[in-house]
């Protein structure tokens, strides 16, 4: 595999969207390529980054409550 | 009507993923008091409707989809005439910070505040944001977020694609605004 052939797989990869054998194309290249390895890390990090930021919002305990007296 | 422990024990699994609809609900609409209307509105129609719910799919993936046509229906009308993206052409943020020079990347990342990107999450057209929320924040797969969205894969992947530019470009912009990256003359 190419590098190019990597990056054009990279935010695929980092999703675990990619079957066995891609996968495995891709995490081979990786393993042996350090400026793709690092690229990779970069994207995986900045997956996280952006769920993290974002995931720390949680619905307000009385609108829970609230939302279970309705429903039940 | 289904019987009331039943009844109750489809709301009780319905209230785990409370937090999921919040958190969807609240980046669509910006407010939390339009975000707790919303997803009420959506638990109760998942309840009226919950005959249509086949048990042992992803209920969170159908509970999202029930709030998220409420919030086009309510908020956008009924025809999804977003803001489409500009056209970045290939935006990459680790290329360009390669080109500044601003090694290691990572550490660009490191220094950048949580409410900045979700400043930027929250720029994003909502066509585009949804699939954000749904992918990276939610870890829904494409197949899911497809079903979720009432869209082919495809459709999923060129909106995540284009999406992930646009949220890279104003990260890159808010990181050279602010002094994060300097940029070499």
């Amino acid at each position: 595999m190419r590098c190019e052939e990597c990056s054009d797989k990279l935010d695929r990869y980092v999703d675990r969207e990619l079957n066995d054998t891609e996968a495995l194309q891709v995490q081979l290249h990786i393993e042996g390529c350090p400026d793709c390895m690092d690229h990779y890390e970069f994207q995986d990090h900045l997956k996280r980054l952006v769920k993290h930021s974002c995931d720390c919002d949680t619905a307000p305990k009385a609108f829970r409550e609230k939302l279970r007296q309705i429903l039940s | 009507m289904a019987e009331p422990a039943a009844q109750t024990a489809f709301a009780e699994e319905a209230l785990t993923h409370l937090d999921t609809l919040y958190r969807g609900a609240l980046r669509l609409t910006h407010d939390s008091d339009q975000a707790q209307d919303l997803v009420q509105e959506a638990y109760l129609r998942a309840l009226r409707y919950q005959h249509s719910y086949q048990a042992g799919t992803n209920m969170r993936a159908w509970l999202f989809a029930i709030m998220r046509n409420l919030f086009w229906d309510r908020f956008k009308g009924s025809r999804k005439d977003d803001v489409s993206l500009d056209d970045l052409g290939e935006f990459v943020l680790y290329d360009k910070l390669k080109d500044e020079g601003a090694r290691p990347e990572a550490d660009v990342l490191d220094k950048i505040a949580a409410s900045e990107v979700v400043a930027a999450v929250d720029k994003l057209p909502p066509l585009h944001r949804e699939v954000v929320l749904l992918v990276d924040v939610e870890g829904f797969s494409y197949k899911d977020a497809a079903d979720t969205l009432g869209v082919p894969i495809g459709t999923v992947m060129s909106r995540l694609h284009r999406a992930r530019q646009q949220l890279q470009k104003s990260l890159y912009d808010y990181a050279v605004e602010s002094g994060i990256v300097r940029l070499t003359a």
